[in-house]
């Protein structure tokens, strides 16, 4: 079932939230542009590793290097972008 | 306080099951790392570990440990412990005596043992043999029983810095009167649980580990073990004495739970304070057995750290090029490698080097030598900021 | 040996900051003294979102600490498991996506020292770390090594403290090696069973130790640890511990035991109690349960008491007044006599001016 990119961003929402245990983080007010890292959502290089494991269970990329990652994982916009482009699942 | 003094050393690691053994691996600058074989993995065959080429059960029956619940762990510290305290001469009345301590630093425990582990975590059924064998003192604790000691013991766990600490406690009991003497050092096995774990964090080199170097692209795990008997210098007339323990310091890096501040404050400032417990300055540092791991983040705010403290840096190496990345192992080994080094006046090749870290230009030693050494420092850092700086000075 | 300030506690009763309330004790559910965890005010949420049960336990009774006094010269924590459930949770992913790609926070928590290691990098502390993971010695490691930095560093002022949880994983460890009873916990009852097991508890207790004698402030005067399975052994190092504290002609106003119902263990709380007759004794492992650094819990308690000059009355093991012992009022020092898994042992005397 191809998803719609709003649905597919909400749900990636969704899915950081879960899998970084952002407890008081709402899906629905991260913005699609907010940067994850530093400013923004402040994720750290872990969470970066973690953020490349959910790419892999959820949709079937693989990302060897983390900083590669770094690349891909600057907002939602970028993310769901490259989820569109190169899941498998 | 009371100068503390080395007379007894044992050690098992990828390089060699003695003393001697290990000295003649670093001599001739021997890589012990190679492709793991003992246990089953997705990583057999493929990732490069300091694995020592004895199977378990081998050991089990070389040391006379067939008892239900040993584990890898329980006969690596065994052989290491035996060792060290032949090589001392320590009676059976001086082990037992409630003034020997003994202090084991050790990260892994039973927990080697992954699928009696998954069992015995999650099932409801009959328990296995190691019920009682997976904690990190479960290791300590069968060695006290083994021996019958009555004196003070601690199990430290600090990540790599453990057996850094391990001698530093023992030396603070004799130092503060708690002990006589102290059995001191550490263990750590191989196992699919710190191998998938340091494999999560992407810091595992998927080739032979090359610190300091500017293509480094990782560790590779090691297993081992190594203690060390420490007497007050006034209690080992007599005694063949290795080396002093002349100066120490444990301090926090305090930014992140597995990798170093940028500037290295943790490492520079255990170095500085191990220096003035030593009352040493840093010009008087021969040699360094660096922590030298092989990660991106280790090596290159280790350097730092490094050129912070001393105006030229001392000639330095990492002996976890030969063996790996021992973990709680790691802070004893190096400490018997460093004693070797003052012993016998000489300098071992840090191994798989070629060009130095653009910014910070520093080059191990990558040949033997003798020469002339008086002080050696031994470094170990840890996950959780842990840092650790050992000075041995020669006799 | 040192002066204890301050203190906290997170357990199962109402023992944290502004909810202490002693005189009362909650029966908890089941056959397990799971603690009920606050909410952590002083823990960014950033890092409490990572953090294991045993991290937070641990974390969120030293930092209200710190508030209070400032960034202390050292910290230096007892765990037996430490991260033991992260461990496991790190494990079960092994097992689960054959050593595939895995999430690392499990690995990174699991770390026995990452309690001590968090509570630096809250603090930037950059002052001396080690953790002590010598299982029911853990906490008494960490007190001696306290002392000993303390004797070197007069002006020192430090963090101690002890934690462990019960996580499904160590309990099922535990319960098939047979340490625990299944049956409901009856506070009220425990120490009548006859069956060997004891109930596991978990929690944390944190204190602020230094060399300053001041109003308020209790004193560890001395610690003995013993490891041995053989009752008169204990009884032995018991006496020469009464006899080198000169309790015999000083005794203490209180003795406070860690016996905990499992019968296995009364041979040697026996071989100790009839050392010292006439001195008045409580029991605390019917609040606190029982679990490897329990005896923090017990020392938590005997600085409340000592502070408060009131012990509850659940807390006596024989009905008040007890005939056979000496009233002493006030209570100046209280004698802890604690074992853990019938091996090692600990007898700790703690005392106050008044």
């Amino acid at each position: 079932m191809i998803m719609e990119t709003e649905d597919l961003k909400l749900q990636v929402k969704k899915q950081i939230v879960q899998f970084l245990n952002l407890m008081t983080v709402k899906p629905e007010d991260i913005k699609d542009d907010e940067p994850l890292f530093g400013e923004g959502l402040g994720l750290d290089s872990i969470d970066s590793i973690e953020l490349i494991v959910l790419l892999s269970r959820e949709y079937g990329i693989t990302i060897q290097d983390p900083k590669e990652g770094r690349k891909i994982l600057v907002d939602v916009n970028t993310m769901v972008g490259y989820i569109e482009k190169h899941r498998t699942k | 306080m009371s100068d503390i003094v080395v007379t007894g050393l044992g050690i098992i690691s990828a390089i060699g099951n003695s003393v001697n053994e290990n000295r003649e691996a670093l001599i001739n600058g021997f890589c012990g790392i190679s492709t793991l074989e003992n246990f089953p993995s997705r990583f057999s065959g493929v990732l490069p570990c300091g694995e020592i080429k004895i199977s378990t059960e081998e050991l089990k029956q070389k040391l006379a440990a067939t008892q239900p619940g040993v584990t890898r762990t329980d006969l690596l510290c065994l052989h290491a412990f035996r060792q060290a305290i032949e090589d001392a001469g320590l009676t059976t009345e001086e082990i037992e005596s409630p003034d020997t301590a003994f202090i084991n630093g050790n990260t892994v425990g039973g927990m080697c043992l992954t699928d009696e582990l998954y069992h015995d975590a999650n099932k409801h059924e009959q328990g296995s043999e190691y019920l009682g064998s997976y904690d990190c003192s479960s290791v300590t604790l069968s060695i006290q029983a083994q021996y019958k000691m009555q004196g003070p013991a601690s199990t430290i766990n600090t990540a790599c810095s453990s057996s850094a600490n391990a001698i530093m406690f023992g030396a603070r009991l004799i130092q503060n009167g708690f002990a006589k003497r102290a059995i001191v050092g550490g263990v750590d096995s191989l196992a699919k649980f710190t191998l998938n774990g340091f494999n999560s964090l992407h810091i595992l080199s998927p080739a032979l580990c090359k610190p300091f170097d500017k293509d480094r692209q990782g560790l590779n795990l090691g297993e081992g073990a190594a203690f060390l008997i420490l007497e007050k210098e006034e209690d080992a007339a007599g005694k063949n004495i290795h080396a002093r323990l002349s100066g120490y310091s444990n301090t926090n890096d305090a930014y992140h739970p597995s990798s170093l501040s940028p500037a290295g404050d943790g490492p520079y400032l255990a170095m500085k304070i191990a220096l003035e417990s030593a009352g040493l300055l840093p010009q008087e540092i021969d040699f360094i057995n660096t922590h030298g791991t092989g990660t991106e983040n280790n090596d290159e705010v280790e350097s730092k750290a490094m050129i912070r403290i001393f105006e030229i840096i001392p000639t330095f190496s990492s002996t976890k090029s030969n063996i790996g990345h021992t973990l709680g192992a790691a802070g004893a080994i190096e400490a018997v490698y460093s004693i070797l080094n003052l012993k016998h006046q000489e300098i071992y090749p840090s191994l798989n080097f070629n060009e130095p870290q653009a910014d910070t230009g520093l080059v191990p030693v990558r040949e033997y030598k003798q020469v002339h050494l008086k002080h050696i420092m031994s470094n170990s850092f840890g996950f959780g900021g842990n840092c650790s700086s050992l000075i041995f000075s020669k006799v | 040996m040192f002066y204890i300030q301050e203190s906290t506690c997170i357990s199962s009763q109402s023992t944290f900051l502004n909810k202490i309330n002693l005189l009362e004790y909650q029966v908890p559910e089941g056959n397990k003294f799971s603690v009920k965890e606050p909410s952590y005010e002083d823990i960014p949420e950033k890092i409490l979102r990572r953090m294991g049960k045993a991290v937070r336990l641990g974390v969120g009774a030293a930092m209200p600490l710190i508030a209070g006094s400032g960034n202390p010269d050292g910290i230096i924590i007892g765990t037996a498991n430490g991260g033991m459930e992260d461990c496991i949770k790190f494990l079960n992913q092994i097992i689960e996506y054959k050593e595939g790609l895995l999430t690392p926070t499990n690995f990174v928590q699991s770390t026995a020292n990452a309690v001590a290691g968090q509570v630096g990098m809250l603090l930037k502390n950059n002052g001396y770390n080690i953790t002590h993971v010598h299982r029911g010695h853990s906490f008494e490691n960490a007190m001696l090594d306290a002392a000993m930095h303390l004797a070197q560093y007069p002006d020192a002022r430090l963090l101690l403290g002890a934690v462990d949880e019960i996580s499904a994983y160590n309990y099922n460890i535990d319960l098939l090696a047979g340490w625990y009873k299944t049956t409901a916990i009856n506070p009220a009852e425990i120490y009548k069973s006859d069956k060997p097991g004891s109930y596991p508890g978990e929690g944390s207790a944190m204190f602020i130790v230094d060399n300053k004698k001041q109003q308020g402030s209790v004193r560890i005067d001395a610690l003995k640890t013993i490891t041995s399975n053989d009752p008169q052994l204990v009884r032995h190092r018991f006496h020469e511990f009464i006899t080198l504290n000169n309790l015999q002609n000083d005794p203490p106003g209180l003795y406070l035991s860690g016996e905990n119902g499992d019968s296995r263990m009364m041979h040697f709380y026996e071989a100790c109690e009839t050392q010292i007759e006439k001195v008045p004794v409580a029991r605390f492992k019917h609040i606190s349960g029982e679990f490897a650094t329990a005896s923090a819990i017990g020392l938590w308690l005997s600085a409340e008491i000592l502070r408060s000059q009131e012990v509850p009355v659940h807390m006596w093991k024989h009905q008040q007044p007890n005939p056979m012992a000496t009233q002493r009022h006030p209570l100046h020092k209280i004698l802890i006599y604690n074992n853990h898994k019938a091996l090692q042992h600990s007898f700790m005397l703690c005392s106050i001016d008044l």
